[in-house]
């Protein structure tokens, strides 16, 4: 099962969004195109998380927000042991949350 | 042509743990306000419309159409009544619109009470309730809290203008010994600089909680409501004390899915509202005397103060050092103990924050008075800064 | 004058006890600047402790009548002789009993954690005490592992989630009824440097203070409750 993460290319202008918007930011365009969004991205920040909400039993959580070279900036879960901003990384696309029924997949940052 | 509009009532119950029901809390508050202003209750109250803000009590409180059950409650049938959703800005929502009920000309008095009971469920019920502000795809399923998302920005600070974690406590710190003089303040104690920053303790008695937060750097989960009553200022003779004139009010949004801001340790919603605000009271930040800034992680405060003009981008932190914001300071921020540590139960928030600023200008502020306060501006924080309110109060000159 | 017969059978009603080594008291400076002591409290403390553990026995809120009523009969069967290897730690602040935890060696190398209830709120007390009894069996009675249940949803959270316990559900905890997680002597190592502080020795002066052992006048879980009103 492999899942990908897009982007929303504005197809009058080219302009780039993620997640969804229904209304180009640039132009005002409402015609979007899906382009996948992955591979390398830089980490722009990052946190560790000790109180998580309900549902998530683990002690800490790592997130973070890279910057991917089209100028798009996402947030997601970080598999890194010792992360800095600055770093490069790679996007990767795994469960998030496990659900009922579903799980949710998303982002999550690792080392190259 | 716009009314003029001015608060002539206030009321705050001590924030902390309610013992009573959601819709009890909301009228112990609005009775408070409706005394203070000396309204008489019962037939002949002459209030218009009520306005409730809260977040969650839909979700938490399992109850709707609340607005409606209170003027019931208090018997100012036939009152007209909303609730007003805005997150933890919920508050200065609904004063802008109870201002702007007046303003149009379509009433006279308005009674604005905020709530939130957030207690009754468990620590990790109400981090994911508050989380439900996230945006629903990019956010909210990773896990994401707005505590995560306060520290992704508190790093990216501190690495872009120096802030160290012993500023933060500070910031902390002084809003506790405010919060020591206000006995409306969920908080009653006083954490001390040393031990929370450099005590060999310190990971145990103040540990990370989303890094480089700590426990101490972030406000508590509180219960608590309050209310204000608000008045054309062509009627404010029928009221018990001199009206508070709302003299701006300024709004703005920003970006959803935070990662999307332009600039990532901008509060661009903030600086907008405070712009508009200022514009609209035809005043500047250096005619600002006191100012309670939406202090819900201590880093806000911090980039708050530069944010609507006080300091200078990445100086908020040194104005801090400084004592620049205690009171007897340039300019105190959040003489009434700040989110930090007078509490922070969402709905509330806003209408707590333009209370104080009332108190601050009637001087009334007792053991916390900044002397001569003749204009205060609050700014209330919705989202993690992507609906943001502020509000300027001043002093009608004699 | 107890007849020989009873004497033999009281005897008989009481448990073996185990030599423990006793622990060491300690102290930890909380965020306010008050000095957290905890210490090892005898059995002749019982009754007077008792005092401070019972209003809390009628308040349904957050667990606290279960948890105060367990640890109410916990150390009356302690203090009675019929309980095994049982132990009691207390948090004072100013000789004012703030806390309690307790617990039993179950085998020379198994313990068995029994509770944790905290009587002053505010200062994250309950896990600094709950991290102190760990160390007790771990680092001082040399144990290999503790087993441990939660009967409340912020317990689960600070201990099974915090310490990543081991889920071990096929061995019954006698609090009963629910799964028993377990800190071995490898979870402990891994997680103690952030949870467990405390600086020794304690001071003669500080000891003599939190001897005290005063009973709190008032309680935040109880509004309007004075001791002895």
């Amino acid at each position: 099962m492999s899942e990908s993460m897009v982007a929303y290319q504005c197809t009058s202008c080219g302009e780039l969004h993620h997640p969804k918007h229904f209304v180009c930011r640039k132009c005002g365009g409402r015609q979007f195109e899906e382009i996948p969004l992955e591979g390398a991205c830089t980490l722009v920040t990052w946190t560790r998380v000790y109180n998580l909400p309900e549902g998530y039993m683990k002690p800490f959580l790592c997130f973070g927000i890279v910057s991917f070279p089209n100028g798009l900036n996402v947030s997601g879960q970080l598999e890194v042991d010792e992360p800095e901003i600055g770093a490069k990384l790679q996007a990767t696309v795994g469960v998030i949350k496990e659900g009922v029924g579903q799980d949710y997949v998303g982002f999550i940052f690792k080392e190259i | 042509m716009r009314r003029e509009v001015g608060i002539v009532g206030v009321g705050h119950p001590r924030f902390g743990k309610s013992s009573v029901s959601f819709p009890d809390m909301c009228c112990y508050a609005a009775m408070e306000a409706l005394d203070d202003a000396g309204i008489k209750t019962g037939e002949g109250h002459g209030v218009d419309q009520v306005f409730l803000a809260t977040m969650g009590a839909q979700m938490l409180n399992r109850q709707s159409g609340i607005a409606s059950g209170l003027v019931d409650t208090l018997n100012l049938r036939p009152a007209m009544a909303e609730s007003v959703e805005n997150g933890p800005a919920s508050g200065a929502s609904a004063v802008k619109l109870g201002y702007m009920a007046i303003a149009s000309g379509m009433c006279d008095v308005v009674l604005v009470v905020g709530g939130e009971m957030m207690r009754v469920v468990s620590g990790w019920e109400g981090t994911d309730f508050v989380a439900t502000m996230l945006h629903p795809d990019a956010e909210y399923p990773y896990g994401l809290t707005l505590p995560a998302f306060a520290g992704m920005f508190t790093r990216l600070v501190m690495n872009q203008y120096g802030v160290l974690e012993s500023d933060l406590a500070r910031v902390a710190v002084k809003n506790h010994e405010n919060a020591m003089h206000n006995p409306a303040a969920h908080i009653q104690l006083v954490p001390k600089l040393e031990v929370i920053t450099e005590d060999e303790d310190k990971d145990i008695i103040n540990p990370y909680v989303a890094e480089p937060l700590r426990l101490y750097d972030m406000c508590p989960v509180s219960d608590g409501a309050a209310a204000i009553v608000l008045c054309a200022m062509e009627v404010a003779d029928r009221f018990a004390k001199k009206p508070i004139r709302i003299a701006g009010i300024g709004q703005a949004t920003d970006t959803h899915a935070i990662a999307e801001r332009e600039v990532p340790t901008d509060l661009l919603a903030v600086r907008i509202a405070a712009q508009k605000a200022y514009k609209m009271a035809n005043l500047t930040p250096q005619d600002i005397d006191v100012a309670e800034l939406h202090d819900a992680f201590a880093i806000l405060e911090i980039v708050e103060s530069e944010e609507v003009g006080f300091f200078p981008r990445g100086e908020g932190h040194l104005a801090a050092r400084r004592g620049d914001t205690k009171i007897g300071g340039k300019i105190p921020i959040n003489t009434s103990g700040g989110l930090k540590a007078k509490g922070h139960p969402l709905g509330a928030t806003g209408v707590s924050q333009i209370i104080e600023i009332v108190r601050q200008l009637r001087g009334e502020a007792d053991g916390r008075q900044v002397e001569g306060a003749k204009a205060g501006l609050t700014v209330n924080f919705g989202g993690f800064g992507n609906n943001v309110v502020a509000v300027i109060l001043t002093k009608e000159v004699e | 004058m107890k007849l020989a017969i009873i004497e033999k059978m009281e005897a008989q009603l009481r448990p073996v006890e185990t030599l423990m080594v006793d622990y060491p008291a300690k102290y930890i400076t909380q965020a306010n600047g008050d000095k957290l002591v905890i210490r090892q409290v005898n059995r002749e403390d019982v009754p007077h402790i008792l005092q401070a553990v019972q209003p809390l026995m009628t308040v349904a809120k957050d667990f606290y009548d279960i948890v105060a009523s367990r640890i109410n009969s916990e150390l009356l069967g302690w203090y009675r002789y019929r309980v095994k290897d049982e132990y009691c730690l207390l948090g004072t602040i100013d000789g004012v009993i703030v806390g309690v935890v307790n617990g039993r060696m179950i085998t020379e190398k198994a313990g068995m954690s029994y509770h944790t209830m905290t009587l002053r709120q505010g200062l994250r007390i309950g896990a600094q005490l709950f991290a102190a009894k760990m160390e007790y069996h771990l680092d001082y009675l040399g144990q290999d592992e503790v087993w441990i249940v939660a009967e409340s949803p912020n317990g689960f959270k600070r201990w099974m989630i915090e310490y990543e316990l081991e889920s071990r559900p096929e061995q019954w905890h006698e609090l009963g009824g629910v799964p028993t997680y377990v800190l071995t002597k490898a979870l402990w190592e891994k997680h103690k440097a952030k949870k467990c502080g405390g600086r020794r020795p304690v001071s003669d002066e500080m000891l003599i203070i939190a001897k005290q052992m005063i009973l709190p006048e008032t309680y935040s879980q109880i509004p309007g409750y004075v001791r002895n009103a």
